[in-house]
């Protein structure tokens, strides 16, 4: 029998609970380390820290609505070689789904690491999240979760959660191994804990935890945010298309991009070493602007931009989680994970495949069907 | 690589041929590939559609390795080597010497089109205004006097029908490139003698003649014969056998002694084909076999003109060992009573016919269409063993293919029309005897609904208001039965091709008593001429599997006669590599481009070309050349780029297949790497531009005008931009290579394994044996005598004897692989000696022979009764005496016992001919005995069948069973009962019987560990799983690792020795090689760049790529690599590159090519 319990809460923090069950489950030396996002001394963002001493956790702020980077490259990196010791990580929903397709390009390793996810309420743009925050972030917090944690609410005090968030159809992780419940329970009383594999149970039943059952109310929590995410989701699709659907458009669509790059480094999927439009691939030579120049009369400088966002969608659509660290990104608004979102949608569904499910289900360019696709190959017709 | 010394002669060049010329090529010999007809290809060049794919993998029998010598694209279309010099049109005629020195003549016919010149532009045939029926697609449609005869070839020069041409000089004033001359017509002054006794042949003969425009005088005796040759001189005689008075033979005689270089062709009766055999011997060219009818005659008549009038060639080369596949014919159903109405009633076509009519690229675009009014076919019949298992037809034979052929007909019909047509293949024994045939079958008929009815047709009758055909037909209880059908296909037998007794003569070859060429015994390939080989259909029509298979067996005879005297010491060299600076160099771009008389610059601006070329810095010279395919053309090239020394070159021409490999000479030739010279096809372009049919006529103006001159200028400038853009970017650094450990494995002892390896021993190299029981011989050690009379025993002694003594062969007997590891060159495996030592072998490739059994019982009462024996107990008890023939009065054959269904569901292929063989032998020491052998489909395939219809007539019974009503055998008190359902009786029989014997078919004999160890898969029956089981029927898809023998498929002991010698010949393809090299085009890894994420691993579809965990790389090996850049395109981090196809050389042509 996997477990499932409940935590107390008291003084309506929920945030205390979650430190609590961190130092416990730190406490039990099945695992050595958390990789958990905390408020650093003097500092209101959060950021991802590595935490070996139980004493050290009091900076969590699980529910604040900051998601400055996607920790699943984080967890990548420390998972990727063995280093003897087992870790957890708490993540975002997004982020276990792309620390997922991570595994699957083999850039880091799932036996080693046990991931822990809260009910995710969603995230504010970060510029949004330092206004919001104020001097004093965790009340910030509380006032936030107290106004979305029903599920109905996309703003707080005129401040709007990150487009990504509210087109967002996975709040809860299916591949947690331990996840914290908020949804559909009274968390004035209590939350959720429950182990969703083996390797979660495992240490779950070292720590002392009162049972409980999943109430039926969470369920339909869960199902009635998802279905408004997802209508949410799909308008997003329909206005993105309208606004990209010919050259022109999708230009116009990047014509402030800079070409800094920015969504790519914060891209948790963008996997490669070193990104071919760093190398000098296209460092073209100087007669080669000047003949497109001639021929077309005008060209854009630099000629890559929009070849350079095509490129990623072509090697990312397929793996692409919409966690909308791109647009968080970048420094001139440009709604790329709107893009990214409307596209991965496509292809994902083309090959029957979706982005983070399970590590079972292969990146569909890695296998080869003979079948498939016949009406575009034009095989056996 | 060059030649070897060693050299040999191919003669046809279907894919048997192609296959046999391949691997002697790819071993290092010079090969001469020739063949009568205009194009390669044979048959399959008709073919679109194979089972079971269906659709065509003729490319998967290009090279694997050292890919560079050859072209690698549609085998279709054409085929280029380096050691393979094609030779088209032309006959083999006459063969001197004796094996390892063979002087060999062959004549090509030369056209009047020069395929030098000839781009395949299609000018010629625009205006020519003859039109002849369609030879390519079966006579259905027509094209012009000069034509394509084969539309996809490449390259595809035109020829002209000598017969129907009208020679009015049209073509050759179309032609841009000079390449058409059209010789006067002498034929009125080539003079004919008609020789015969009867007026009414004499008469026709000289109507046909003269009508075809020839000079003929009649002789109506031999005596009034001979005087007019001293009357006046004459070119050819029309010489007729039987006369009164002197006969033709004598005529012959005396007319030879004072012509001796007069032209005779022989006319004869069937009953007297003999002689004419006889009179070939003293000096005949050829015979005609009466009645015949004009189109048979013309074209012999024709060719032996042009041969006169200096059209054709004569040349001598030297050869070590000749392989035949010359092919073979077809019975013509519309001969003899033609009961189907066979080009009587326009609905009834061939099997051939069908095929074209169902391509795509056919005269009716894939749609079915009735022939008579056009109509949708939607309900079509096969007609099965026309002119075949027919004595009518003098076809004591079996075709062997049709059944699977007509299956597939019947398949690709259901999938083209979407299931909208009904289809019925009328049979008597469906021949499904492959190894993956019988679940075709059940496929066809359960998946695709096709029916198969095993009735006798009587007639077919055409409703003549609707083009209906009614076919009446009995079933096997004799009950009529009668449909309507729209199309009836008839599966045409075989017959010896035109040509094959004069081919027999020629080579001193042995035929068969159907007049298809003989082998053996145990041997499919050797002839009892040594080192002349036969392969393919030549020998009977086989499946495409077993046909390769057959090539490569004789190939590696071939191979053999060659070697052993002497004919491979010729050192290997290496491609020219320049000096290591160029790659270093900034481009220098010499262009070149090939104006085709004049066409280019009808079309485009020249300078405008040139100027737009030279405004880039890396364009040195921009130079136009008139005809760059002529050998002047050529050489003003070479002088060029000696004077101007750029470092890259670009020619824009035509067909770029064709300069690759003269690319490749000229760059040896002037110093220039071939991977920095691009050749580029502005011809296609041309040809896009023009609209041929407002070309070229007179009153037309050839000019374009402004604006369209300005667009193809443009068109033609980026083709050559694309070109331009893939040289600046192109690498000549060294082809990867890796070395081979050339050694063979071969894992069991049986006669599949030590045929193996002594062909390869035999080549000089050296062979590991090794054999898990305590002697080798396998089968052979129980299984004495075949059906055809040959004994077993004597070819296990003669192979064991060869084995044990050769050098090169270590027999490791009573061991046992237990680990092996590596790849294609280079394996190491851990063998277990008797006394448990482990020892490693190191080699380079991997021959599993690990042979079969008979399948195991429990049906049938099997082991509850000693009278309840299996073929292979009754085999032995015949052999030891323990089974008197005599004292026996009745025998029991079951066939099928758990085969052809599932789980078995596969054809044993062996025990047929067993049951008739053991059926026979008893039936000749005691003919009182009565047999019964109870069947299903009787698998006599091929020339078995006369063994069948022995049978037969030697009173043996034979009872069709069905698996819904099995046979049923009983025991009580220790009684034996059998009984069975007689289909034609409609009653059980009750058959008393001394013994029942089973044919419980064939197991293969291999672990699934001993497979992952040398990393082949096992299909669902347990036997060795081909990489493709038409296109590469004895390779794994692991590469280096083959299979033969009994593991590899059910197969008697020839074609067992066969698929031995075919695994040695495609081992040997690798071992004889120090080094296994890949091509220019292979994947590597920018190890910088790779994040590791193994996703090139898991695309790569040949297994070259593996991740070296120590060292954090991933390790391409070239020689396994085909450079399909799955790889490249699989990895985002732009870290797997496909060379000669990188990045920057892509993206570069696709922006001109879209620019």
């Amino acid at each position: 029998m996997t477990v499932t319990a409940k935590i107390d809460v008291k003084n309506q923090d929920i945030s205390e609970s979650i430190r609590k069950l961190l130092e416990d489950i730190l406490k039990t030396e099945i695992i050595q380390a958390i990789l958990v996002s905390q408020h650093l001394p003097m500092k209101k963002m959060v950021m991802p820290t590595l935490v070996t001493d139980p004493d050290h956790l009091d900076g969590i702020d699980p529910l604040a609505p900051a998601f400055p980077v996607n920790a699943a490259t984080i967890a990548a990196r420390l998972t990727r070689k063995p280093i003897g010791e087992k870790i957890a990580a708490v993540l975002r929903p997004c982020e276990i789904r792309a620390f997922i397709e991570l595994v699957k390009l083999n850039q880091a390793k799932r036996g080693n690491i046990i991931l822990i996810s809260v009910d995710c309420p969603g995230a504010f743009q970060n510029k949004d999240y330092l206004k919001f925050a104020g001097q004093n972030p965790k009340e910030a917090t509380l006032r936030f979760y107290k106004k979305v944690m029903d599920g109905n609410a996309v703003e707080v005090e005129g401040v709007e959660l990150a487009t990504a968030c509210k087109a967002c159809e996975y709040p809860v992780s299916e591949n947690a191994d331990i996840q914290i419940g908020l949804y559909g329970m009274k968390t004035d009383e209590s939350i959720l804990v429950k182990a969703q594999t083996e390797a979660g149970d495992h240490i779950l039943k070292q720590i002392n935890l009162s049972a409980t059952n999943e109430p039926a109310a969470r369920q339909t929590a869960i199902n009635s945010l998802i279905t408004k995410r997802s209508s949410f989701r799909d308008e997003m699709f329909l206005k993105t298309t309208e606004t990209t659907n010919s050259l022109e458009k999708i230009s116009s669509f990047f014509a402030s991009c800079v070409n800094c790059y920015n969504c790519r480094v914060a891209c948790p999927v963008c996997y490669c070493k070193e990104c071919v439009f760093v190398t000098d691939a296209f460092n073209h030579d100087s007669f080669q602007y000047i003949s497109w120049a001639k021929k077309k009369g005008i060209i854009k400088m630099p000629t890559d931009t929009l070849f350079y966002h095509l490129t990623r969608l072509t090697h990312m659509s397929t793996a692409c989680v919409g966690c909308g660290q791109c647009s968080n990104a970048c420094p001139n608004d440009i709604p790329i994970m709107e893009l990214f979102r409307t596209i991965a949608h496509v292809t994902q569904k083309a090959f029957d495949y979706q982005a983070g499910k399970s590590i079972e289900q292969k990146p569909p360019l890695s296998i080869f069907c003979k079948d498939e696709f016949q009406e575009v190959v034009g095989i056996n017709d | 690589m060059a030649p070897k010394n060693g050299k040999a002669l191919v003669v046809g060049a279907g894919i048997s041929g192609i296959r046999a010329a391949l691997d002697l090529a790819e071993y290092g010999y010079g090969v001469t590939l020739i063949d009568t007809s205009p194009n390669i290809g044979g048959i399959l060049s008709q073919l679109d559609y194979q089972f079971p794919t269906d659709s065509c993998g003729m490319c998967k029998m290009l090279p694997l390795f050292n890919r560079d010598e050859g072209s690698q694209y549609c085998l279709r279309k054409g085929l280029f080597h380096e050691n393979i010099e094609i030779l088209l049109s032309t006959d083999l005629i006459s063969v001197e010497g004796e094996a390892g020195q063979f002087k060999a003549t062959v004549r090509q016919h030369l056209n009047w089109v020069d395929p030098k010149l000839c781009t395949g532009c299609g000018y010629c045939a625009d205006v020519c205004p003859v039109d002849i029926p369609d030879k390519f697609n079966e006579n259905i449609g027509t094209h012009k006097a000069v034509y394509l005869p084969v539309p996809h070839a490449i390259p595809n020069p035109y020829i002209i029908d000598f017969a129907s041409c009208t020679r009015c000089g049209a073509c050759i004033k179309a032609c841009p490139t000079d390449a058409i001359k059209l010789p006067q017509d002498k034929r009125n002054s080539f003079h004919i003698l008609v020789v015969d006794d009867e007026l009414v042949m004499r008469d026709s003969l000289k109507e046909w003649l003269t009508e075809e425009r020839f000079s003929v005088d009649m002789a109506a005796s031999g005596s009034e014969a001979l005087d007019m040759l001293k009357a006046k001189p004459y070119d050819l005689m029309l010489l007729d056998i039987m006369m009164p008075g002197m006969d033709g033979v004598e005529v012959l005689q005396k007319a030879k002694e004072n012509f001796a270089d007069l032209n005779v062709i022989m006319m004869t009766a069937y009953a007297t084909v003999e002689t004419a055999v006889e009179a070939m011997k003293i000096g005949a060219m050829d015979y005609l076999v009466k009645p015949f009818d004009p189109d048979a005659l013309t074209p012999m008549i024709l060719r032996i003109f042009q041969d006169a009038d200096g059209a054709a060639e004569d040349r001598q080369i030297e050869v070590g060992a000749l392989v035949l596949c010359s092919g073979t014919g077809f019975f013509d159903p519309g001969s003899g009573k033609n009961p189907f109405g066979y080009k009587t009633y326009p609905n009834v076509v061939t099997s051939l016919e069908f095929e074209r009519m169902i391509s795509g690229t056919g005269p009716c675009q894939g749609k079915l269409l009735r022939p008579f009014d056009g109509k949708p076919v939607k309900k079509a019949a096969w007609i099965q063993c026309v002119g075949s298992r027919d004595l009518q037809t003098d076809a004591d034979f079996c075709t062997g293919i049709c059944c699977m052929f007509a299956i597939k007909e019947a398949v690709i019909a259901k999938k083209t029309s979407d299931q909208n047509i009904e289809t019925t293949i009328f049979y008597m024994d469906m021949r499904t005897y492959g190894k993956t045939f019988q679940r075709y079958r059940d496929q066809a008929k359960n998946i695709y609904g096709v029916n198969f009815a095993r009735e006798r047709i009587h007639s077919v009758i055409q409703d003549m208001a609707t083009g209906d055909l009614l076919i009446k037909s009995v079933d096997v209880s004799g009950n009529s039965k009668e449909d309507r059908f729209d199309l009836l296909v008839l599966a045409v037998g075989q017959r010896p091709a035109e040509g094959m007794s004069k081919l027999a003569e020629l080579a001193e070859l042995a035929l068969n008593e159907w007049g298809f060429g003989k082998t053996g015994p145990f041997s499919l390939a050797k002839t009892s001429r040594e080192g002349i080989l036969l392969g393919g259909s030549l020998t009977g029509h086989k499946d495409i599997g077993d046909l390769l298979i057959q090539a490569s067996s004789a190939a590696v005879n071939a191979s053999r006669f060659i070697h052993s005297k002497g004919g491979d010491l010729s050192t290997e060299h290496t491609l020219y590599h320049p000096p290591s600076g160029v790659m270093k160099e900034i481009p220098k771009i010499l262009i070149v481009i090939c104006t085709c008389g004049n066409r280019f610059l009808q079309l485009a601006d020249s300078d405008h070309i040139a100027g737009q070329l030279k405004a880039d810095p890396l364009i040195d010279k921009v130079v136009f050349s008139e005809k760059l395919c002529t050998d002047q053309g050529l050489g003003n090239l070479v002088e060029l780029v000696k004077e101007i020394t750029p470092n890259r070159l670009l020619i824009a021409a035509c067909l770029p297949y064709v300069y690759k490999l003269k690319a490749k000479k000229l760059g040896n030739e002037i110093g220039l790497d071939p991977a920095l010279i691009e050749i580029v096809d502005i011809n296609t372009g041309y040809s896009h531009l023009l609209n041929p049919n407002a070309c070229y006529e007179e009153n037309k103006t050839e000019i374009l005008d402004e604006e369209s001159s300005s667009a193809s200028t443009h068109h033609l400038l980026s083709i050559i931009e694309t070109g331009i853009a893939k040289l600046k970017w192109a690498d000549a650094s060294e082809t990867p290579k890796v070395s081979v450990c050339q050694k063979t494995l071969v894992v069991g002892g049986g006669i599949a394994g030590m045929t193996a390896a002594l062909a390869i021993a035999d080549h000089g190299f050296e062979v590991d044996l090794v054999e898990q029981s305590e002697q080798l011989g396998g089968n052979l050690n129980w299984l004495k005598r075949t059906l055809d009379g040959h004994s077993a025993n004597e070819l296990l002694k003669n192979t064991l004897e060869s084995v044990k003594k050769h050098p090169k062969i270590n027999i490791h007997t009573q061991s046992e692989v237990i680990n092996s590891a590596g790849e294609a060159g280079n394996f190491h495996t851990e063998v277990k000696d008797p006394q448990n030592q482990i020892h490693t072998i190191e080699h380079g490739v991997t021959i599993l022979a690990t042979g079969g059994s008979q399948a195991p019982t429990q049906s049938y009462c099997y082991g509850t009764n000693p009278a309840i024996i299996t073929q292979k107990e009754l085999e032995i008890k015949l052999s030891d005496n323990t089974i008197d023939p005599e004292k026996l009065h009745s025998v029991v054959m079951i066939q099928c016992v758990d085969s052809r269904e599932e789980p078995r569901n596969y054809c044993s292929r062996v025990c047929c001919a067993n049951a008739l063989k053991h059926a026979l032998c008893i039936k000749d020491k005691n003919p009182n005995v009565s047999i019964y052998i109870l069947y299903r489909d009787l698998m006599a395939y091929g020339f078995y069948e006369a063994y069948y219809t022995q049978a037969r007539k030697a009173g043996i019974v034979f009872i069709q069973y069905s698996t819904d009503d099995k046979p049923l055998v009983e025991i009580e008190n220790n009684e034996l009962s059998l009984s069975v359902f007689e289909p034609i009786l409609g009653k059980r029989l009750q058959i008393e019987t001394d013994i029942v014997v089973l044919a419980t078919g064939i197991v293969p004999n291999i672990s699934q560990n001993l497979a992952d160890m040398f990393g082949v898969s096992l299909d669902q029956d347990g036997f060795f799983q081909q990489a493709e089981s038409k296109w590469r029927p004895v390779d794994s898809l692991k590469e280096g690792v083959f299979a033969c023998g009994l593991v590899h498929s059910p197969r008697n002991i020839a074609e067992t020795i066969a698929t031995a010698e075919a695994a040695a010949q495609r081992a040997l393809g690798i071992i004889s090689h120090k080094y296994l090299t890949g091509s220019r085009i292979t994947a590597s890894v920018h190890h910088s760049n790779c994040a590791l994420c193994e996703q090139c691993i898991n695309a790569c579809p040949y297994g070259a790529r593996t991740v070296d965990y120590d060292n954090e790389r991933i390790f391409v090996n070239p020689g396994i690599c085909q450079g399909c850049g799955t790889c490249a395109a699989v990895c985002p981090n732009s870290a797997s590159v496909l060379d000669g196809f990188i990045k920057q050389q892509m993206l570069a042509i696709i922006d001109v090519a879209t620019g």
